[in-house]
């Protein structure tokens, strides 16, 4: 069986552009990879708003379909219990906080039956209610609780969208890298956006990961 | 940290903290919700309240009583529910307390969806309820300004005892931008009229029955004075390009920065295009339009409506010069879409 990739986050930490960076650069090299977005809880700022985009990069898109995608309810799309049994690559996109999470509670007898699952909490220590170890160690357990899955690992995406700088990067991983030592969960990467990759390659080396920010609207 | 990543719509609540607020009472709404849940959060550490009631009309009396004794309370919803609101805010205005209400706008009518929208603007500039009554309307275009304006909200809510609006389209409550989180800055006005216990002292009433017509009158012309207090001293704009322009985009809110992208484009291509941004609705900036109309050839009101500011436009602009309309809802147009559009007016126009 194939692999699970999960992002989950408080709202707004970038699990999205995360999710969807993640899923265009696999459908470079491997097929059959499929797009959860289970964000249900607003049609603001949601990876299916690229479904074109997604698409055409062979990505197959799971999400609430027609007049569903523009609403705040809970509709898993249907096909979902059948695709997670099968053999393929699925990044799952969830919504922010344990609301979020509990989406997952619904598909974790079948995420846990996969060999192997990555259950990462995406973390943005400029946002609000991440910016302390107290308020980590509580996000991380409202998810766990509300998912019914254990995190395996963090992504560090230190960011303050338009005003982000080296400093603002290197600070705030080190910020989420003593998060990280306490709450004895790996860093698996460090993202950031596609101009800061070369400058910071040489200090943070293939922990490093390059996004493209696609939900950002161009008049920001 | 001094800058932090926030939502437009966890900016404003942080801002109503730092001013002050002590409780919120609400009903949650897409897409204003993170406003109740940032204050669900919050409030309890700082020994504030946070009420979900049961219902928006609930949630608005508490805000009438809350706001009675002369603490910093607010309430935050969306168009429906700030229509159920809309009877608990003429009894606030008539009552003259001093409260912040916000409206995280989606499209109507009816339920209408979720996507932003700016098709609430009749209803928060010409009261919305019953009665001779406006509340003072702040529009803001940032999350900055999401955080900045529910401080200047308070303070103008506690100066002039109306209830304060700040109505901004979905998208700016949910899009996140970098914000600096001001210390507390906020001065404290007197309220001798507020309902605190009347030990030694008559007790003061909140009351909005006024059987005796006379006293109904002086009531009303009470309220019509402070309206025009706060029309010549509180109106505010802000002016983009405007000095030379043939055409005058007026455009409020996240439109307004829009429309900002679109005129340096277009202004690159040679069209002389301003920008002239309400930022409060209510009082409607229209002298600062009415003084563009003696240069302007072409005035365009931009709205995420079907044109409702036109309206105010029009009676500004006075007949001196055609006002146009371009609008979409439920969509935030690009500036390329925007840029579009002036050119194909200003071209008709022979603007160049």
């Amino acid at each position: 069986m194939g692999k699970i990739t999960i992002f989950a986050g408080g709202f707004g930490s970038g699990k999205s552009e995360i999710a969807l960076n993640q899923a265009l650069k696999l459908a470079r090299s491997e097929s059959d990879i499929f797009l959860a977005d289970l964000d249900m809880v607003n049609p603001y700022f949601v990876s299916r708003q690229l479904k074109s985009v997604i698409e055409e990069a062979g990505i197959r898109l799971l999400a609430p379909e027609g007049e569903l995608s523009f609403s705040d309810v809970p509709a898993m799309p249907r096909q979902i219990l059948g695709i997670i049994k099968q053999d393929n690559h699925m990044i799952i996109d969830v919504a922010g906080d344990d609301v979020g999470c509990l989406a997952l509670g619904y598909l974790r007898q079948y995420i846990i039956a996969r060999s192997g699952y990555e259950f990462l909490l995406v973390l943005n220590p400029y946002r609000p209610f991440s910016q302390d170890l107290p308020s980590v160690r509580l996000l991380i357990e409202q998810l766990q609780r509300a998912a019914g899955l254990r995190f395996t690992g963090i992504v560090s995406n230190p960011n303050l969208m338009v005003a982000t700088t080296a400093d603002t990067i290197l600070s705030g991983h080190e910020l989420v890298r003593t998060f990280s030592l306490a709450v004895g969960l790996p860093i698996c990467c460090l993202t950031v956006e596609k101009h800061f990759y070369t400058s910071l390659y040489p200090l943070y080396g293939a922990l490093l990961e390059a996004i493209e920010l696609y939900l950002k609207p161009n008049w920001m | 940290m001094d800058r932090v990543l926030m939502k437009g719509n966890e900016a404003l609540a942080e801002g109503a903290l730092l001013a002050g607020c002590v409780a919120f009472f609400g009903y949650p709404i897409t897409p204003s919700s993170e406003i109740a849940e940032y204050m669900a959060r919050k409030l309890p550490l700082q020994s504030g309240t946070f009420v979900q009631a049961e219902s928006e009309l609930a949630a608005i009396n508490m805000v009438y009583g809350g706001a009675s004794t002369g603490a910093r309370v607010m309430t935050a919803s969306s168009g429906p529910g700030i229509s159920l609101k809309s009877e608990g805010i003429s009894f606030i205005a008539e009552a003259e307390l001093p409260c912040l209400i916000v409206n995280i706008s989606r499209g109507g009518p009816g339920l209408g969806g979720i996507q932003p929208a700016q098709s609430d603007y009749f209803q928060a500039t010409r009261g919305g309820g019953h009665g001779d009554f406006h509340t003072l309307v702040l529009a803001p275009s940032s999350v900055q300004e999401m955080l900045d304006f529910a401080i200047t909200g308070y303070d103008l809510a506690d100066q002039y005892r109306i209830p304060v609006m700040i109505m901004a389209e979905g998208t700016l409550g949910q899009m996140m931008e970098p914000v600096t989180v001001r210390p507390k800055v906020t001065e404290f006005v007197d309220k001798p009229w507020s309902i605190q216990g009347c030990k030694g002292r008559k007790p003061n009433i909140v009351n909005t029955l006024h059987l005796d017509p006379d006293f109904l009158e002086y009531r009303n012309k009470v309220l019509a004075e402070k309206y025009e207090l706060i029309k010549a001293r509180e109106t505010r704009a802000e002016s983009f390009m405007v000095e030379d322009a043939d055409l005058v985009v007026v455009a409020f809110g996240l439109m307004s920065r829009i429309v900002k992208k679109a005129i340096i484009d277009v202004r690159s291509q040679g069209y002389r295009v301003g920008l002239i941004r309400p930022i409060t609705l209510w009082p409607f900036p229209a002298e600062v339009i009415s003084q563009a109309a003696g240069h302007a050839k072409l005035f365009l009101s931009i709205e995420i409506s079907m044109g409702q500011m036109i309206d105010d436009v029009r009676l500004a602009v006075n007949g001196r010069t055609p006002v146009d309309f371009y609008g979409r809802i439920g969509i935030i147009p690009s500036p390329e879409e925007i840029a579009q559009e002036i050119v194909a007016r200003a071209q008709k126009e022979g603007l160049r």
